[in-house]
Parts: structure tokens; C-alpha cells; sequence
């Protein structure tokens, strides 16, 4: 043990598995290489469209597969595009079933195949523990709505900074604060699932490493077979924590999706609501 | 929670730096001191445009194959439950309907009994009274001739009780006097 640096950030970084191409684009180095983090979200990609090929059966009587695949269909369509969109929000159950089910496979993988991880073996990689990713999600899905509301709604939408019945000066008083409000969304939305991610697994490793290492101390013998203790202690912790980290798994996916869901239908609803 | 043995991995992002070297070694000296590898920019521009090739194949096959597979199955499942459930009512509402018809039906049978039962009774009634009456009649009319009878045969026995008085006032007479009245005398007698 005691030639393992402990790094609790080590299991964020990412490193090249196999070369690919690279090209600058606009000043930008893109360096397309299959790396940790990219065979993770294939992978994940792989998971996610093999599960629903083999459960979306189409059966009135569902199997076990086919209830929690329409389960999941469902969290998205009768739980919050419905309720909160209405009807209106049909047409994009299928983007917000898609980052529903990628933030949950990704932010699962992490967590179920980290026992992996313990012995040594890279097996796996949270992507949804990357700023570049969840920002990217955060960013695609916030100017996705925006510019979605400025083609549906035309110069109308910017409506939305200038709070009503404050009179002229009162608005433009506050635009820039509706404003900032309002452009820090992809922020918020970004720095939560990052941060949830990484705030879970860095606990977990730093668990992990205390029992093992102090298994290790305790192996030593004499006095320091105490150490037993704190190091069953800290496995107890780590097997708590995993279940702690699929609630979050799953409730960062869905606290994701849901505020996409409400951004969204300002954007659907827009004059109805305010 | 990666034990991982490869002590060259951290400085592999360094390596990869590119245009943005300067930037990417100091992020990666700074990881070496505790700092996030998030933050080591050289490897957003090749994650991002990964992520959103992944995204968009996984966009692409559920908008095309997932959410229509399940959205319509979920929705052709409660077309036909609420489809059983409509036929399950109107079968059930034919049901009362018939049940209806057959108490209404039941009740009128009822009614037409009771009627022609009432009829049957008043019919028997007036028959029963008609024949009584008739026997009455006929019963009222061999009565008065009866009472006819009696009064000629009293009137009868008057005139009889009127001769035998006659007839005695002569044999007194005669026995009296020794000689017979005559008939006018025993009327006249016998009325005075």
C-alpha cells in the first residue's frame, strides 16, 4: 500500500488510451484521441441504446425490463414534461429523455462498476464528473431553449428580463438583474452535477483508502491490530456511501432534467404563465 | 478510488498541451499540488466534441427508435385500458338497461294481472247480484200471486162463511117457524 500516492483526484484524470486523429480548429487544439473519459461515454452510449433495444418490446403486458425502461420513458413524460409543460411539451420528450437517461447512465456507471476500481483495474470513469461535459450538457441545453425562444417568439422573448407592472424605470432597473439571473443558469446547471459527482466520489475514495490502509496497519500485528476498528468502520462507510451515491446518481439526472424541463417551458408557455 | 500503478499518467496531459502548452503545463503542476484535472483545459476541446458526437447518436436513436417505441406503447396500453373499461361500462349500462326493461315489463304483467283480476271480481259480482235480483223478482212474483190466491180463497171462504150463514139462519128459521125464508130474505139477512 504504502507505494500508492493517495490522490483522491486521480480517478478524475483523464489520459489517452489509443491515438486519434488531431486537428485545430478556430485556435483549437482538438485532439481526438480515445481516451479514458470518451471509452466511458461510448460505452455508456453502447449501455444505454443496448438496454432500450432489448426492453422497448412494445408489449401491453410488460416484462421487468419493459416496465422500467416505460418507468423511465414515464419520470419524463407524466412526471415532468406533462405536468409542468402540458401538452405543448411533446415534441421535446425525446431531448429530455435523452439527457435523462445519458446523465443517469453516466452518473450510474460511476458509481456501480467503481467497485472495479478497488482492485486496481481501470474499469471505469465518471463522465458525468468532468466540467467539460456537464457544462457541455448545461450549454447545449440552455441555448438550446434560449434560441428556441427567440425563433418561436421573436424579440417578444426578451420580454422575459423586463419584469411586468413596474413601470419603465422599475424594468430597467431590474433587466440586469433578471438578466444575470437568467444567464446563470448553465452555470448552476453545470457546477451542480459536476459537483455532486465529484464531491460523492472523492468521499468515497478517501474512505476507501482509510480501510485500506488501515487493514493494512492492522496486518502488521500487535497494537496496531486496533486499527481493525476504524478500517471496518470505513468499509461500512463506503458500502453506505455507494448507496448514498445511487440516490444521487439518479436524482441529479432527474433535478437536471427537471429544470431543462421548467426552463423550457417558459419558453413553450411563454406569455401564459406570467 | 483508482489504485493506479501508472506513475506516468499525470504527466501525460502535459504532453498533449498543444497551442495552449504554456496553460496546460501550468494546470498540470498544478494538479501535481492537489488541483482539480477538471480544469485542465488541453482535454475539453477533444471530450466536448466526443460527448456531443456520443449525444447526438444517442438523441438520433431515441428520438427515432426509443421514445416512440415507448411513448406509443404506454399510450396504445392506456388506449386500451380506458377502451376496456368504456366497453366494460356500456355492457354494464345494456345490462341495468335490460334488467329495467325486464322489472318494467314484470310490474306491467303485475298490473294487467291485477286488472283483469279486478275485472274477473266486479264481473262476478254484477253476475252474482243480476242473479240475485233475479231470484228475488221471481221470488217477489210467486209471492204475490200466492197472496192473490190466499185473498180469492179468503174471499171464497167469505162467501162461503156468508152461505153456510144463510144456510144455518134457514134451518134456525125453519126450525124456529117451521116454515122456510126465502134466499132474497137470507141474504138481505145475513149482510145486514
Amino acid at each position: 500500500m504504502a507505494e500508492h500516492k493517495i490522490d483522491p483526484m486521480e480517478q478524475f484524470m483523464v489520459h489517452k488510451i489509443m491515438p486519434g486523429p488531431e486537428f485545430d480548429l478556430g485556435g483549437v487544439h482538438f485532439d481526438m484521441s480515445i481516451t479514458n473519459s470518451v471509452a466511458s461515454m461510448i460505452a455508456g452510449a453502447i449501455i444505454l441504446m443496448a438496454f432500450f433495444v432489448l426492453t422497448a418490446r412494445g408489449q401491453v403486458v410488460p416484462n421487468r425490463g419493459q416496465a422500467l425502461a416505460e418507468s423511465l420513458y414515464n419520470i419524463v413524460d407524466r412526471v415532468l414534461v406533462t405536468p409542468i409543460i402540458g401538452h405543448g411539451g411533446k415534441p421535446y420528450i425525446p431531448y429530455l429523455f435523452t439527457l435523462f437517461s445519458v446523465i443517469l447512465v453516466l452518473n450510474l456507471m460511476g458509481v456501480v462498476l467503481a467497485v472495479g476500481n478497488l482492485a486496481g483495474a481501470e474499469l471505469t470513469f465518471t463522465v458525468t464528473s468532468q466540467l467539460a461535459i456537464t457544462a457541455t450538457l448545461a450549454v447545449l441545453t440552455f441555448f438550446s431553449v434560449f434560441i428556441l425562444g427567440l425563433v418561436k417568439h421573436g424579440p417578444k422573448f426578451l420580454g422575459l428580463f423586463f419584469p411586468s407592472g413596474m413601470g419603465v424605470v422599475g424594468a430597467c432597473l431590474m433587466a440586469p438583474i433578471e438578466m444575470l439571473s437568467y444567464f446563470v443558469r448553465p452555470v448552476t446547471l453545470a457546477m451542480r452535477l459536476f459537483g455532486n459527482m465529484l464531491g460523492g466520489h472523492v468521499v468515497m475514495y478517501l474512505f476507501a483508502t482509510f480501510a485500506v490502509l488501515l487493514a493494512g496497519l492492522a496486518a502488521t500485528g500487535g497494537v496496531a491490530i486496533l486499527a481493525a476498528v476504524p478500517s471496518a468502520l470505513s468499509f461500512g462507510m463506503v458500502i453506505a456511501l455507494t448507496g448514498l451515491e445511487l440516490v444521487v446518481a439518479v436524482l441529479q439526472a432527474f433535478v437536471f432534467t427537471a429544470l431543462a424541463t421548467v426552463y423550457l417551458n417558459e419558453v413553450v408557455n411563454f406569455g401564459h404563465g406570467h | 478510488m483508482a489504485m493506479q500503478t501508472d506513475t506516468a499518467q499525470p504527466a501525460q496531459p502535459g504532453q498533449e498541451a498543444g497551442l495552449e502548452g504554456a496553460h496546460a503545463g501550468a494546470a498540470a503542476a498544478e494538479h501535481k499540488s492537489g488541483g482539480l484535472p477538471q480544469f485542465d483545459f488541453s482535454w475539453w476541446p477533444g471530450q466536448i466534441a466526443w460527448f456531443l458526437i456520443v449525444f447526438f447518436v444517442v438523441l438520433a436513436f431515441v428520438r427515432l427508435f426509443a421514445a416512440p417505441k415507448l411513448g406509443g406503447t404506454i399510450d396504445a396500453r392506456e388506449g386500451k385500458i380506458s377502451g376496456d373499461i368504456a366497453e366494460a361500462r356500456r355492457l354494464k349500462d345494456e345490462a341495468d338497461a335490460q334488467a329495467q326493461a325486464a322489472a318494467a315489463e314484470a310490474a306491467q304483467a303485475r298490473a294487467q294481472a291485477q286488472k283483469v283480476a279486478t275485472e274477473a271480481r266486479a264481473k262476478a259480482q254484477a253476475e252474482i247480484a243480476a242473479k240475485l235480483a233475479e231470484e228475488e223478482a221471481k221470488l217477489a212474483a210467486s209471492g204475490a200471486e200466492a197472496e192473490a190466491r190466499i185473498a180469492k180463497a179468503r174471499e171464497a171462504a167469505m162467501a162461503n162463511v156468508a152461505q153456510i150463514g144463510a144456510e144455518t139462519a134457514q134451518a134456525i128459521v125453519e126450525k124456529l117457524t117451521g116454515k122456510s125464508a126465502t134466499a132474497a130474505e137470507l141474504a138481505a139477512a145475513a149482510r145486514s
